[in-house]
């Protein structure tokens, strides 16, 4: 599904966040990517999604070259990844559901339709009670639930997590490890980087270590 | 094709929320817009009706012959022949004695003619050529004045054309007028957008993370930028109308001093539409620069 060779980023000023990557994941699996903060877990996670382009090497998603796409064929590749963010990027002039229903009205489906998809997921994150809310009253975790429910809502093959659980305490962040369970569960890949072990331990699965910009097969 | 009218209806119904979420700020840059597009509007219109009064008045276009006193019969026979020829349309002949009457009965002079003791006016033909172009009008004045016998020619329309020429010239500063005008509408339209854009950057940058095109998030705001020129076409609409209103009493009485019934007519329907279709194209292209330009913006200062 998705595999990395030779991927150097360099950013602008010189700081080298990979260097010389090769790494490979297949279909279905559940990887953790690990690493103190800096290493290069987010920038890994980006070049996945075209939000970074590699400086050299080539990182191909489902048999696209990702670095090389161009840039009105970007939008189309990302529909059908989930993206999860440490700071969940919601939108706070919409309510709860308008959140969920985006990616659906991007990808131009009828609007009933949508909005069907969307309650079916915010019941599955558990705040089909809150869909009217607006996401600035939710709590921390509730946030990065709703986070996660803009992920899925399209169905994508591929969810890319960075940091879901970073500011949550320990029971909110095991409800949300739980869910990603699930999702592996019925064959969705996962690519999460998180430095929570106790999650790591938890859902088992593959670790890749990163430090300095370079690759580490790690176990869980 | 369904995907795409949903695309449209979706970005149509996101313009008006966000339209009526800032209702002071669209209304105020509606009324900017408006005050702009009514002032070529309102030459247009008043160029119009002045058309019309030209229109209105007798502007045919005549050739008076006036002949000379001691034109010989012989003479007199040789210019009824030349106006048998085919570039005349039709002739009339006034004779001096019925020119006095008609000057004593029609315009009050009947105290001046009376104390005439011998008419001074000249027997003469009313001349209207075949070709009313000026061109010909001049051509077949210029014949006439060079017969034996005529005392002079005088071109009837003369007044009219000057009057034409002015209002040519008006024409033409509406239309450059209206060029300015129109200037101004896509600045106006490009600096409300340009602030919209600033203020959902959160949501393009946030879109963007999940897949919308560059298509998708111009959309609504090219909306909003027709619309809001459309808004200020019908504002200007309401300008020129309370114009029309506060101005119509005075006209008709500047009017009814000439004895004429002369009012003001609005626009035409096909007029106003007009109008507001330019202001709603003015106003999505002021969109279109300025999310093209903002959008870049958003994306260097990710």
């Amino acid at each position: 599904m998705i595999s990395f060779s030779q991927v150097t980023k360099r950013y602008p000023g010189g700081h080298e966040a990979l260097s010389g990557v090769d790494l490979s994941i297949e279909k279905g699996e559940l990887v953790f990517l690990t690493g103190h903060s800096g290493a290069g877990k987010s920038t890994l996670l980006k070049l996945v999604a075209a939000i970074e382009r590699p400086t050299s090497g080539v990182v191909s998603v489902s048999g696209q070259n990702v670095g090389r796409l161009p840039q009105r064929a970007i939008p189309y590749l990302r529909r059908n990844i989930g993206l999860i963010f440490q700071d969940h990027k919601l939108l706070f002039d919409r309510n709860v559901i308008e959140n969920v229903v985006l990616p659906l009205d991007i990808a131009g489906l009828d609007r009933r339709e949508s909005l069907k998809r969307a309650r079916a997921v915010i019941d599955k994150v558990g705040l089909l009670k809150r869909e009217k809310a607006n996401p600035i009253s939710l709590s921390g975790g509730e946030q990065q639930r709703l986070c996660i429910a803009r992920a899925l809502v399209s169905r994508p093959a591929l969810l890319l997590a960075d940091e879901p659980t970073g500011n949550l305490d320990a029971g909110y962040a095991a409800d949300i490890m739980a869910m990603f369970r699930d999702f592996h569960q019925v064959g969705t890949t996962l690519v999460i980087a998180t430095h929570d072990d106790r999650a790591i331990a938890a859902l088992g699965g593959r670790t890749l270590h990163l430090d300095h910009g370079k690759v580490q097969e790690g176990s869980a | 094709m369904i995907g795409w009218l949903r695309h449209q209806k979706h970005a149509l119904t996101a313009a008006l929320r966000r339209l009526g979420a800032q209702p002071v700020a669209s209304l105020l840059t509606a009324l900017a817009m408006g005050v702009a597009i009514s002032l070529p509007g309102g030459l247009f219109l008043a160029l119009g009706n002045l058309d019309r009064l030209a229109g209105d008045l007798p502007a045919q276009p005549e050739i008076s012959v006036f002949l000379d006193a001691g034109a010989s019969a012989a003479q007199k026979q040789a210019i009824a022949e030349r106006l048998r020829q085919t570039d005349i349309a039709e002739t009339r002949y006034v004779p001096k004695d019925e020119a006095l009457a008609t000057l004593g009965s029609a315009q009050d002079l009947a105290d001046i003619t009376a104390g005439l003791t011998q008419n001074p006016l000249p027997d003469a033909w009313v001349v209207r050529p075949q070709t009313m172009s000026r061109e010909e009008l001049v051509r077949v004045a210029g014949a006439l004045g060079k017969l034996p016998g005529v005392a002079e020619t005088h071109l009837d329309s003369q007044w009219a054309d000057r009057l034409q020429a002015a209002l040519a010239i008006g024409r033409t500063g509406v239309w450059l007028l209206a060029g300015l005008f129109a200037i101004a509408l896509v600045a106006i339209s490009g600096n409300a957008i340009r602030a919209q854009v600033l203020v959902r950057r959160d949501e393009i940058l946030v879109s963007r993370l999940i897949g919308a095109t560059d298509r998708y998030i111009r959309r609504p705001f090219l909306y909003v930028g027709a619309l809001q020129g459309l808004l200020g076409g019908l504002a200007a609409g309401g300008v020129l109308a309370i114009a029309g209103v506060i101005l119509r009493a005075p006209v008709e009485q500047l009017a009814g001093l000439y004895g004429s019934a002369f009012h003001l007519l609005p626009p035409a329907t096909i007029e106003i539409v007009t109008v507001l279709g330019l202001t709603a194209l003015f106003g999505w292209l002021g969109a279109w620069l300025s999310v093209m330009r903002a959008l870049r913006q958003v994306e260097a200062t990710r």
